[in-house]
């Protein structure tokens, strides 16, 4: 990261940190949701941007942690449990979805994953002996952490915040590990990858498991946050959003899911001054994005900056031995 | 000397054509074997039944005495074979070093110990001198993709060596590089050789490349050897010359 980066990361850390203080209940609720929702973005990226695995289950994930976390804490389980479950049996059903994508990619994995989302949705709202059906599960408890309560929306967003440091601390850690270098390689090329010994089969499978993982602690942020959970929330709907979102902010790119959850979050707020038009608006300003800057929010601020240091000497050719291709 | 690699009546069929044809052949320690022969004799086909890429009908391949016949190309390559393709296959937004780096860490380590190791897996020092060797230093943090062709060349040639592979297949490595560079490739793969003793297997077209290279020569045509020997021997087989040189004398 160069200085100018460091200095922008350190400046949207410090509006994270102080911006909730100069907002209404409201306002602290979409920068929770901003928070939350970036998690799942987040584990998209991981799996769509940097391994190339298409994915459009990851609403779905959302739901299965959000749904774990508020049954066992109903049933008397302590919230951390719940949440390391959700992250868990995400990441096991997760890493079970990975396996068609041994056989399928592109837009036919896609279809596996919208497959599954249905799926999910179908069992979430079937299975009322479970789930309660339409009804939903209401009420689920904000924890109280080592004698910090949550409970207030001020506190939840800063446990929120908390979460969303943690997770995208561990997940820039392992992205700079030969897990990253691996992660590129198997969508870059996984022909090649194969043959310089990367087991291509394990690393899309992890590719998977921990997006997936990273969804359903998001989802086990979900519940106490809306503290109303029904199926609704987590169909295909959900999925098109964190994919719009990975999208936005630019697939690939370590902080595209935190600039691409903030358009799709609160872009549709800022444009409600248009009244009854503002989803018109929205869906409009998406489209000219995609248009004219397809790879996102970062792609452009990178091509911006490529234009501006144009004038940089290209890369030498073989000078020692003279060579010139 | 040992066979390194050992190939028995391979065949491969697609649909009614048979590009590989009960094709035997066995390449010592330390040897640089060429394959020639015209397009579509079979050589690439030949290339990824050995490594994994294609299961073959029939027939046999065995690295250092063990059978490999339809190992995955991940497990071959942590046997210590390595290749490169016909095609350019860098990792083009990946820097110089990092592309080495990645041709090398699945040999370093578990799975697990990589995640939680060093960012470079311990390569850094092996990537520079790789880099040294190559006399790609000056483009260590360049994205390969925006090398020059004849230095990606030179870059999938050194990936290939990274892991510290026994035996090194290289699919047409002078394709598309000027005669300038063609030296500075062949040249490197020569030092290559005689610094760590790998042995080669080498697909190519381009003939003065070949025999400058080679201790050895093998002619495919239609999916079969029509000659082997030593080069100066297959510039004069009337076979090779009727097969490959359409007639023509060399």
């Amino acid at each position: 990261m160069n200085r100018l980066g460091a200095i922008a990361l350190g400046a949207a850390a410090i509006l994270a940190i102080v911006a909730p203080f100069f907002l209404r209940r409201y306002g602290i609720y979409l920068i929770s949701m901003w928070a939350v929702l970036t998690i799942a973005a987040i584990g998209l990226n991981l799996t769509l941007g940097y391994a190339g695995q298409v994915s459009l289950a990851q609403g779905a994930f959302v739901g299965i942690g959000a749904y774990t976390v508020a049954l066992l804490t109903q049933a008397g389980w302590p919230y951390p449990a719940a949440f390391v479950c959700a992250g868990a049996l995400c990441f096991a059903i997760g890493w079970l979805l990975g396996y068609p994508a041994l056989r399928v990619q592109h837009h036919y994995l896609a279809f596996v994953t919208l497959a599954f989302t249905t799926l999910v949705f179908l069992v979430l709202r079937n299975e009322e002996w479970l789930t309660n059906g339409i009804y939903g599960i209401t009420g689920t408890e904000r924890p109280v952490l080592f004698g910090w309560s949550t409970g207030s929306a001020l506190d939840f967003y800063f446990f929120c915040l908390g979460m969303l440091a943690v997770m995208a601390a561990a997940t820039w850690w392992m992205l700079r590990s030969p897990w990253g270098r691996a992660f590129l390689a198997l969508r870059e090329n996984p022909l090649r990858a194969l043959s310089l010994g990367l087991d291509t089969r394990r690393y899309t499978l992890m590719a998977f498991a921990i997006g997936s993982s990273l969804g359903g602690m998001a989802g086990a942020l979900y519940a106490p946050l809306v503290q109303f959970i029904e199926p609704n929330s987590f169909g295909l709907g959900m999925s098109f959003n964190l994919l719009l979102m990975v999208i936005v902010g630019g697939s690939g790119y370590f902080f595209g899911p935190f600039i691409g959850a903030l358009v799709a979050v609160l872009l549709p707020e800022w444009t409600r001054f248009t009244e009854g038009y503002y989803l018109l608006l929205y869906a409009a300003l998406v489209m000219a994005l995609m248009a004219f800057c397809p790879s996102g929010l970062l792609g452009l601020i990178e091509r911006v900056s490529k234009v501006m240091t144009r004038r940089a000497p290209p890369p030498s050719e073989l000078r020692s031995e003279g060579t010139n291709p | 000397m040992s066979a390194v690699l050992e190939v028995s009546n391979l065949r491969k069929s697609f649909g009614g054509i048979t590009a590989v044809n009960d094709v035997s052949f066995d390449v010592r320690e330390g040897e640089i074997l060429g394959i020639i022969g015209p397009n579509g004799s079979g050589k690439s086909t030949l290339f990824n039944c050995v490594l994994g890429q294609l299961l073959p009908n029939a027939g046999e391949v065995r690295v250092d005495g063990k059978p490999t016949t339809g190992m995955r190309p991940c497990d071959l390559n942590r046997l210590g074979v390595s290749r490169t393709f016909q095609l350019l296959q860098v990792f083009p937004q990946l820097s110089v070093r990092d592309n080495l780096i990645l041709a090398g860490q699945e040999h370093r380590g578990s799975m697990l110990s990589r995640l939680f190791g060093k960012s470079d897996a311990g390569l850094g020092d092996a990537a520079r001198k790789m880099i040294d060797f190559f006399q790609l230093s000056h483009l260590a943090d360049e994205q390969a993709g925006a090398l020059s062709y004849g230095q990606q060349k030179l870059l999938d040639a050194a990936m290939a060596f990274m892991a510290g592979s026994r035996l090194v297949l290289l699919d047409e490595p002078a394709g598309g590089v000027n005669l300038t560079m063609l030296a500075h490739l062949r040249e490197r793969l020569r030092a290559y050789h005689a610094e760590r003793r790998a042995t080669f297997v080498v697909i190519e077209h381009q003939m003065e490349f070949v025999m400058a290279l080679c201790t050895r020569v093998l002619v495919l045509a239609e999916g079969r050897i029509i000659a082997q020997g030593a080069p100066q021997d297959i510039r004069r087989d009337p076979a090779v010359i009727e097969a490959y040189l359409g007639g023509q004398s060399a």
